[in-house]
């Protein structure tokens, strides 16, 4: 009820929006090339830095300080120096349109970066783009935010939410015919970040002769997983392939180990790659094995990573969060479309970024017409306690993935 | 029929564990008529202090019931005396308020104090089961079920058998007649508080190995709590125990033969059934100004 509430509230939000931009109009801007290049760009974001949203929203916000630093010490953007403001949208649909526009409208940034979630990218996006203004955002992958066919919008990770788990799915059918599962089981939250990753692996996978034998979609609310557990066991499958936000991912894997079932491979969608939480809540010997995918790991020999990685323990006394990453991939896709355009021309960054390659920490990105990426997210395996780069081959940190997963040890 | 016959023993084992918890909220609920629903931010608040005194010290869950259940208990006490007791004869809905306002106050520090990132505590047995044939018991319930009978055991000895029982429910029959035999009624009620407070110490540690919890969590728990003590009947302590193995039972099953989705509805299917067929729940006696309203 609240989020029916809430939804007609940002219709009501984005309507006024709309209402303002259309009388505002061509006011002012166009000063691209004009006697200012001494001045520092102004880059203006909003993040949800309190509410619901506030551990990747403070990591997000990390992320960007990070790239700011490590490019003025190097000169800047196109010789300018840069400068972040960064607003707070209490995790907030509503906040974050009212802070956008008056990053626009009142503080005339040169510049945006995107906010977190999908949630708040998809009104955030909107105002951006009635504003003509180029919107490079970390997270947010949901479908609907490049149904709209946005011009101006950019999602600054390898691959939108129905396509995270592309390279599992390749790996799996690259295996050889005796080593691959024949049947597999897919509980999955009912979110919009799981679910789809999952739709899209179930249908490839039984495209490639893999037996569904067991599909569920719970409910976020559900903490108990025994029950689920009991009844994968029943089915006995070689692929358990679970879209896990992060506390059912944990609550999983203990119910598995409770009723004593050890599939022969066991995929979850984002819980595995919260390093430290999840060894802990799983523990450490039961992690070996486990396969997951993630867009940035601190291990990838990408250019930058390493500086970014060090830079960011330096700074803020502990290891960077791959949100951190994402936002700070963002910010280099920003770069380099200013730096392409050689100057800030909104319209000619963003040709730009749609007909070109940006390299970042992530791996090369690249974008069709909507700002979807098109690239592949990395595929990664708990080994050992750490996790290792199993895909792409380039910057892969183990030699191979080890398979089947060995038996919980309790 | 194993598969089915292990669904019911983890309905029931799970039933247990939600006892456990609905525990004190049963006794505040039915004996002094406030609806604690800061109930849910307490456990998931001692369900913390076990992780930090295990994460600390490396003591064990259940042996932190020791420390966080006086903990708690002198929390309680001193909820009700700072802010309960000044609204002790305002209506019912007033009390909602409050607690819940207590709740949200909670949420807040524990999110400043612990992050809004999902703990658990992991001892060796947490992901354990016993095993008896074809069929498993995970130990983490088991021991959540003894725990269950123990601090219900105790609470209905406790209200039935000692004087300090007598008088609380005296008290909640009627306080001016029991003011009027010697009860002191502000002791009582605190006291009746401060114990209700005082088992979210043995139901956070049993919440804290089974469940990864965030301060958020609450509002499910209140919810689900809620519904056990509504079918059980409000502040009947052998009603809570049905209540909560028949939901627990009815989750399982509907998890497993339904969808998972309905699952979680089961909570709030039962309280509105229960409220259209029988409105005091399994346990509950009818008072005077139910019949007569």
């Amino acid at each position: 009820m609240a989020r029916g509430r809430s939804k007609a509230v940002a219709a009501l939000a984005a309507l006024v929006v709309l209402v303002g931009a259309a009388c505002s109009g061509n006011g002012d801007g166009g000063d691209a090339g004009g006697g200012q290049s001494s001045k520092p760009i102004v880059i203006g974001a909003s993040l949800p830095l309190t509410g619901d949203f506030s551990q990747p929203g403070g990591a997000a916000k990390r992320g960007y300080e990070v790239w700011a630093e490590l490019v003025n010490e190097r000169g800047g953007v196109t010789g300018r120096q840069v400068k972040l403001t960064v607003l707070d949208d209490a995790s907030s649909q509503d906040t974050v349109v009212s802070d956008y526009n008056r990053l626009i409208t009142r503080d005339k940034v040169d510049l945006l970066l995107g906010t977190f979630s999908s949630l708040l990218n998809l009104p955030a996006s909107a105002v951006a783009e009635r504003n003509r203004m180029l919107y490079v955002e970390p997270a947010g992958g949901a479908p609907a935010l490049f149904e709209r066919k946005f011009k101006y919008l950019f999602f600054a990770q390898q691959a939108t939410a129905p396509h995270q788990a592309d390279v599992f799915v390749d790996w799996i059918k690259g295996l050889p015919a005796d080593q691959r599962p024949k049947t597999a089981a897919y509980p999955t939250q009912d979110d919009p970040f799981t679910t789809p990753v999952i739709e899209t692996m179930q249908k490839a996978l039984e495209q490639a002769g893999v037996k569904t034998v067991y599909s569920t979609v719970y409910p976020p609310e559900t903490s108990n997983f025994d029950t689920i557990a009991n009844s994968i066991k029943a089915r006995n499958p070689d692929l358990v392939a679970q879209g896990a936000v992060f506390e059912d991912g944990v609550g999983m894997v203990r119910s598995l180990i409770k009723v004593g079932f050890s599939p022969k491979t066991l995929f979850q969608t984002s819980a595995p790659s919260n390093s430290d939480e999840y060894s802990k809540g799983v523990g450490e010997a039961n992690t070996e094995g486990v396969f997951y995918t993630v867009s940035w790991s601190a291990e990838a020999d990408y250019p930058l990573n390493k500086e970014f990685v060090e830079r960011y323990r330096k700074k803020f006394n502990k290891a960077p969060e791959e949100d951190a990453a994402d936002a700070f991939a963002a910010a280099q896709v920003l770069q380099r479309a200013v730096e392409a355009a050689g100057g800030i021309d909104q319209d000619r960054m963003a040709d730009w970024l749609h007909a070109n390659q940006v390299d970042t920490i992530l791996g090369p990105l690249r974008w069709d017409a909507t700002g979807a990426p098109q690239s592949d997210f990395l595929l990664a395996q708990w080994q050992s306690g750490k996790s290792e780069i199993i895909l792409p081959k380039d910057v892969a940190t183990a030699d191979s993935a080890v398979t089947p997963k060995p038996d919980w040890k309790g | 029929m194993t598969h089915a016959v292990q669904t019911v023993i983890l309905g029931l084992l799970i039933g247990g564990v939600y006892a456990l918890l609905a525990a004190g909220l049963t006794l505040v609920f039915g004996v002094m008529n406030i609806v604690n629903v800061a109930q849910g931010a307490l456990l998931v608040l001692a369900a913390l202090l076990t992780f930090e005194l295990w994460r600390r010290f490396g003591l064990d869950p259940i042996a932190a019931v020791v420390v966080t259940t006086p903990a708690m208990f002198a929390l309680g006490w001193v909820i009700y005396r700072l802010f309960v007791a000044r609204i002790r004869t305002a209506p019912v809905s007033m009390t909602v308020l409050l607690m819940f306002a207590l709740a949200i106050t909670i949420e807040g520090v524990m999110g400043l104090t612990w992050k809004n990132v999902f703990r658990s505590v992991t001892p060796s047995y947490g992901n354990q089961s016993f095993h008896l044939g074809p069929l498993f018991f995970p130990k983490a319930q088991v021991y959540g079920c003894v725990t269950a009978v123990v601090v219900l055991g105790a609470l209905y000895l406790l209200l039935t058998r000692t004087w300090t029982g007598r008088a609380i429910r005296a008290a909640s029959e009627n306080l001016q007649g029991s003011e009027l035999v010697g009860v002191n009624i502000r002791g009582v009620a605190a006291l009746t508080f401060a114990i209700g407070v005082a088992t979210t110490g043995a139901g956070g540690s049993v919440l804290s190995v089974l469940y990864a919890v965030f301060p958020a969590s609450h509002y499910l728990w209140i919810s689900r709590l809620l519904g056990i003590v509504v079918l059980g009947g409000m502040g009947s302590v052998p009603g809570a125990l049905a209540g909560a193995l028949i939901l627990g039972v009815a989750e399982a099953l509907t998890a497993t033969y339904v969808s998972t989705r309905w699952a979680v509805v089961v909570f709030y299917v039962v309280i509105l059934a229960v409220l259209l067929v029988r409105p005091q729940g399994l346990a509950g006696s009818k008072l005077r100004e139910d019949v007569a309203g």
